[in-house]
């Protein structure tokens, strides 16, 4: 019955972090030659990879294409190997359905559409290792491979995963906190406006409490930023000293 | 902060073997909470003193299984380390749980140190190495790790129970020592007896353990997930489990509040089907089929001799179920009695196992190996019940503390005391330190920096207390006067200030919170806050300047409507300390001496006088108008010793002494029930989620049942509706005949009402927040911090809620709703132990009373009783003259029953007994007799002596009319006094004649004398038998046959 101790009384949690410190995030942009756009992020054990076609014409049915903007379409994937037990993921899932569609919601909230009428853009995800925060550390992703293909968006955006346990909120969950019965609540936010373009949470939480939850999101998110910023420069730094020679 | 991985093999759900990875961050600060460190470690709250000579670093298997022994106070500078932490959470949340209490108490000198998150005195665990090793080795580079943190000034030991360890890592570091636990306490700690027998008693239990047969006594427990699934899709029902008192090797009940509520609950029948659960844990029941369920035996049975009843004079059928696992254990330490030698040598001849017997009925009988059961006969011994396997028939134990021989008093109170968790230790030199000094070198004074802040009552009111004669913590006063040339009543309520002394989270605040009230045992009392506090600097005397917090209404002088309320800390010097029956008869205009006006000329005396004697009519008028609204929304007034003292504002819980009924007592407690429910609004709506506050649910009406049938047995109809109804129609069912059938009908009302709770308010909805006895909507208790914790919590709250209405920055409440609740629970748990303790003490009392009397020739052992309630074998009995409630048996154990004589007189002779409705009947040879609800009849008083558990009154019908006894009638509570008085006596007595026997005993040895009689002191018997009178032998010759 015991269950595990999510944050102990000296602050610590399960993984030694204190509560409001992040995942160790790392990230490369621009791994494959072939998209107009990719980048790979690992957010602690969750490890993701993003590639993003387009803005290129509409393929397929070409009903779909708007007259004044960009249409998003993105997709989200788990590799067979990413969790502890091999299990077959099959497309269109009901989870990765989901997933996908709350992807697509937040960057059309971020990419100028409306710069790319009658055009498309797509985003396709897949999380190689899963180890909690997998929308979040899609949406980091996602947004690295974005920027890499020079699609222009108002901000970044960064997301990330904040729970609450013993009246105090735990930023970046890991999946040993995410399963243990934490109420988590995701948050994709444009951190220099302060915008929110996603927030998402299934569990019960007391509206009190809301908002220290939400306030502990974006500053965790605004951490987030402040990486993929470090990490895009460096990028765009490697590519000119390549480009110059 | 570095990542690393950690990898981990769990078991799946489906069993399956899964490798899961783990990240793990390490980092280079860590505190060590050490006031060594030279690094500028961030150490708050508890850090380890300098001044020892080491620190110990327990490892995870000495923490696991040694728990207890580390737990000892007078060990210093143990450094737990989580690694240790972790593996005591694996093992179960109640140890966990105990061990962070340990961390948190500032009295114990204990840290904990995360090792597992500091950089270097991490060690991942290496292939193949077995747990237990890594354990080891990582509690090993945590101790190396503080050596050098501390830079080699203070010694590290590290105990550990494994042999390899002490070898392999003893010679690596010159600072870091490790030794076996028994080593250490014998080499560092060799005058800490407690904790060696501690370590020897656990240590041989472990032994046991191992050694233990395999024979399945029970079935097995079901694994937590299976539970859990059960519980969620209703296949097993959880509650916690409740033994019956008088049928504890039978009858079960599991109580839980969804399900079942119209229901009792669910029968756990016979120890089988108990499966090993022991009293108060929380367990998952499965119910029987239909045709196994099984009735509740309602007939008296004589502790637990009889079982044989139990089987034909069930009634209806309940629900019966059989327990399938626990979900967490409720143990707590238990009082047991070693038996004595003539019995426990048939158990175990060649093994150390003695089966011991607690004194709470309801628990097994435990089994505890020790070497000492020679010694430890007939001692009462505090243990702790390790584990119960599924093998073996009771559960396995080993003793803590040894309480005294059994019998005698002091054995008997330090009983009670342990039976009901109350620890009371006396106040420590550091709490003692935080108090302010007020003694005749170093007088306290008032500081003017507070007479600025508080409003200055001492000149411009009329301030005085009322309270029973020699109290010594005054916490309450009252004032009252006129405003605005009459049109205006000013009434003041002023508390004591005890906030003002003890600051939140002080060692003293830390100790009244952990003891929660004070508590009155039949011979003394147990103080909440240090006396300097309780009895001077807090306690409100006459003449003295002290702080306080009011409540101050100002009332229409006509129709005593509240215009104005204020709250706040005030300064006062109480003018007059009133005792009740003085008031009462100033009230009377009786002619009373006011010692505080003794002094004084008569002239202005007479002024002093007419003053006080206004004030206290004034008061008396506001209290009547007050009574008279409540009863209206439907206050009850209630009999019982118990509900009284906890409802009303009496302060010194000598509520076992008479109250009088004078109406000045209820004009004080008018005025605190005031205070408390205008103090209730004011902090409710100042912290709508984080108030204290305190309810009375109303009872469940099926629990009135036994009332309305006594009371249409005596003619009268009871109305239990609401608290209005029931209220008017107890007031209506009163015998014109006899006082005391009302008394018993209240006293069956009281019975059936619930106690009320503390509680917070963001836990419950606010329609429950009323108060069914008061029948007020919000209800608290702020007028006796002296004494109760809730109280000081109030005043906590009621400060708060005043800076925030000043425009203070929004003053954080102390703490969150979940806290409070917590709080709430424990006080609420601490005051029914209270009681409880309260309760046994008094019975202890009587029994030591009654024990020295001889019951056949004690004027004192014949007493009269009423009737007022029937079973199958016999009535309830209540005794007025000693407060007793009891059973009275028309069977004896031979099937006897009790057969009437002409002159009234009772005697046994065969026949049957049958029961009705309002009256029992007995019938044989010579007629048959019924005893009636309400009827007096006279019993005997004797005591029936059991060696493991509590002696218990045995009450023997000897006639059915009344007893008229030759002495007058005096109040039962001028008895129970003198019954205390009486015991301590007896009890100093002996101790005396304790003190002089080793004295023989020397002059014995000096002339080498046997002890057993020699054959010069038989003949000296003689002697002196030859001398007496032929009378006196006779009567000698009686007592001995």
């Amino acid at each position: 019955m015991a269950g595990l101790e999510l944050l102990s009384d000296q602050g610590y949690r399960l993984d030694g972090r204190k509560a409001a410190e992040l995942r160790k995030v790392q990230a490369r942009m621009g791994v494959f030659a072939q998209a107009d756009g990719s980048a790979y992020l690992e957010q602690g054990n969750t490890k993701a990879l993003a590639v993003v076609y387009g803005p290129h014409e509409m393929r397929g049915s070409r009903s779909r294409a708007l007259h004044d903007r960009a249409v998003i379409n993105c997709q989200y994937s788990m590799a067979t190997f990413s969790t502890a037990e091999r299990k077959r993921r099959p497309h269109g899932d009901r989870k990765s359905t989901e997933m996908s569609l709350h992807l697509k919601q937040t960057f059309e909230a971020a990419v100028m559409t409306q710069l790319f009428p009658r055009s498309q853009i797509d985003i396709y995800v897949k999380i190689l290792q899963s180890d909690g925060g997998n929308y979040s550390v899609c949406v980091n992703a996602a947004t690295l491979a974005v920027i890499n293909a020079g699609i222009p968006m108002r901000d970044y955006v960064c997301a990330c995963t904040v729970g609450f346990v013993d009246e105090t909120p735990l930023a970046d969950l890991c999946y040993a906190e995410e399963s243990g019965g934490v109420s988590s609540l995701a948050l994709a936010l444009l951190p220099r406006g302060g915008q929110i373009a996603l927030l998402q949470m299934d569990a019960r939480l007391h509206q009190d409490h809301l908002e220290s939850l939400i306030e502990a999101a974006m500053t965790a998110c605004k951490g987030v930023s402040k990486v993929l910023d470090e990490v895009v420069r460096q990028h765009l730094q490697e590519a000119s000293v390549l480009t110059r020679e | 902060m570095i990542k690393t991985d950690k990898i981990l093999h769990l078991k799946s759900c489906r069993g399956r073997k899964v490798r899961v990875v783990r990240e793990h961050y390490v980092r280079e600060r860590v505190p060590c909470f050490s006031s060594l460190c030279q690094a500028g470690c961030p150490n708050d709250g508890k850090v380890l003193p300098e001044d020892l000579t080491h620190y110990v670093v327990p490892d995870a298997e000495v923490v696991l299984n040694f728990l207890e022994v580390l737990e000892v106070r007078e060990l210093q500078g143990v450094v737990f380390t989580r690694t240790a932490c972790q593996a005591l959470h694996s093992k179960g949340r109640r140890y966990y749980n105990r061990l962070r209490n340990l961390l948190k108490d500032p009295r114990h000198d204990c840290v904990l140190f995360a090792n597992e998150f500091q950089t270097y005195s991490y060690c991942p665990r290496e292939k193949g190495e077995s747990q237990e090793a890594w354990q080891t080795r990582c509690v090993y580079a945590a101790a190396v790790w503080y050596y050098n943190h501390l830079a080699g000034v203070m010694n590290i030991v590290m105990i550990t129970e494994d042999k390899n360890a002490v070898t392999q890592f003893s010679s690596l570091n010159s600072g870091v020592f490790v030794i076996s636990l028994e080593d250490y306490l014998q080499d560092f700690w060799p005058d800490l007896k407690a904790a060696q027998d501690l370590y020897s008693s656990i240590s041989q239990a472990l032994q046991e353990k191992e050694a233990e047969d395999s024979q399945r006594e029970f079935p097995e427990h079901l694994p937590a997930e299976v539970l859990e699934a059960g519980i969620k899709s209703g296949r097993y029902i959880q509650g916690s489990l409740k033994v019956s008192k008088h049928r504890a090797q039978n009858e079960a009940f599991i109580n839980n509040d969804s399900l079942f509520s119209k229901n009792t609950g669910v029968l756990v029948f016979g120890s089988k089907s108990r499966n090993r659960a022991i009293h108060g844990d929380l367990v998952a029941v499965e119910l029987l089929p239909k045709s196994e369920w099984k009735g509740k035996v309602t007939a008296l049975t004589e502790g637990q001799v009889d079982e044989k009843m139990g089987e034909d004079s069930k009634d209806k059928p309940m629900p019966t179920g059989r327990v399938v696992g626990i979900l967490q254990r409720n143990w707590r330490d238990y009082v047991v009695t070693f038996p004595s030698r003539d019995k426990s040598q048939s158990q175990s001849r060649n093994s150390q196992r003695i089966l011991a017997i607690p004194w709470d009925r309801r628990i097994p009988k435990i089994r505890i190996s020790t070497q000492q059961a020679d010694v430890l006969q007939d001692h009462r011994v505090v243990v702790r019940i390790d584990s119960w396997e599924s093998t073996s028939l009771y559960p396995n134990g080993h003793s803590v503390r040894v309480l005294g021989r059994a019998g005698e008093l002091e054995t008997e109170v330090q009983t009670i005391l342990t039976e009901n968790c109350i620890h009371v230790s006396p106040f420590s030199e550091a709490q003692l330190r935080e108090m302010p000094v007020n003694s005749t070198e170093k007088l306290w004074t008032v500081d003017p920096a507070q007479v600025e802040k508080r409003r200055d009552l001492r000149e411009s009111h009329l301030v005085f207390s009322i309270d029973p004669q020699g109290c010594e913590d005054v916490d309450d006063t009252l004032s009252v006067r006129s405003l605005a040339d009459g049109k205006l009543l000013e009434l003041g309520v002023h508390i004591a200030d005890v906030t003002h002394f003890v600051s939140e989270g002080s060692l003293t605040d830390l100790e009244a919170r952990t003891r929660a009230t004070t508590y009155y045992l039949a011979d003394r009392r147990y103080d909440m806050l240090p006396a300097v506090l309780s009895s001077d600097l807090c306690s409100l005397l006459g003449g003295a300047d002290r702080y306080a917090m009011s409540v101050l209404w100002e009332l229409d002088a006509q129709t005593l409507a509240v215009t104005k309320v204020w709250f706040g800390r005030t300064l006062i010097r109480s003018s007059y300390q009133l005792h009740y029956e003085l008031a009462q008869a100033l009230l009377n205009g009786e002619e009373a001496e006011v010692p505080e006006l003794a002094r004084l000329d008569s002239e202005e005396r007479g002024i002093r006088l007419t003053e006080l004697i206004k004030a206290l009519e004034t008061l008396t008028h506001v209290a009547r108008h007050l009574r008279a609204q409540r009863d209206q929304g439907g206050a009850l007034e209630l009999e019982g010793v118990e509900v009284r003292a906890q409802l009303d504002e009496e302060r010194n819980i000598t509520a076992l002494v008479p109250r009088q009924p004078l109406e000045v007592h209820e004009t004080v407690a008018e005025c605190m029930i005031y205070a408390n429910h205008w103090v209730a609004r004011k902090i409710q709506e100042a912290f709508p989620y984080q108030a204290l506050l305190r309810r009375h649910p109303p009872p469940r009406q099926e629990l009135f049942s036994p009332l309305v049938d006594t009371a249409k047995a005596a003619g009268f109809t009871i109305d239990t509706r609401n608290n209005k109804a029931l209220a008017d129609s107890l007031d209506r069912a009163v015998d014109p005949q006899d006082g005391l059938v009302n008394r018993l009908l209240r006293m069956m009302a009281t019975q059936a009402m619930s106690q009320a709770l503390y509680f917070s308010t963001g836990s419950h909805p606010e329609d429950q927040f009323y108060h069914y006895g008061l029948a007020l909507d919000r209800y608290t208790h702020f007028t006796s911090p002296i004494r109760r914790y809730a109280d000081i919590v109030v005043h906590r709250l009621l400060t708060a809620a005043l800076a925030v209405e000043e425009g203070a920055e929004l003053v954080k409440p102390q703490s969150g709703n979940k806290e409070l609740e917590e709080l709430a629970g424990h006080i609420n748990s601490r005051n029914k132990a209270a009681l409880l303790a309260q309760k046994s003490s008094v019975g202890v009392f009587q029994c030591l009373f009654f024990k020295e009397r001889d019951p056949q020739k004690d004027p004192c052992c014949v007493a009269d009783a009423i009737i007022y309630s029937i079973r199958d074998n016999g009535v309830l009995v209540f005794v007025p003259k000693y407060g007793v409630k009891g059973p009275v048996y028309m069977t004896n154990r031979d099937g006897q029953v009790v057969a009437v004589g002409s002159d009234g007189s009772c005697e046994w002779q065969s026949g049957s007994v049958r029961r009705y409705s309002d009256y029992i009947s007995t019938t044989s040879c010579c007629g048959s007799a019924s005893f009636r609800l309400f009827d007096h009849i006279t019993i005997r008083i004797s005591v029936t002596t059991i060696n493991c558990h509590a002696d218990t009154l045995n009450l023997q019908i000897i006639s059915n009319k009344p007893h008229c006894s030759a002495a007058p009638q005096q109040s039962f509570s001028q008895n129970r006094n003198q019954m205390v008085q009486e015991v301590v006596r007896l009890a100093e007595e002996a101790q005396e004649k304790a003190a002089l026997k080793p004295k023989l005993s020397k002059e014995e040895r000096e002339f080498r004398q046997s002890r057993s009689p020699n054959l010069y002191s038989l003949l000296e018997e003689v002697r002196e038998l030859a001398l007496m009178d032929l009378e006196a032998v006779s009567q000698i010759c009686a007592t001995t046959a």
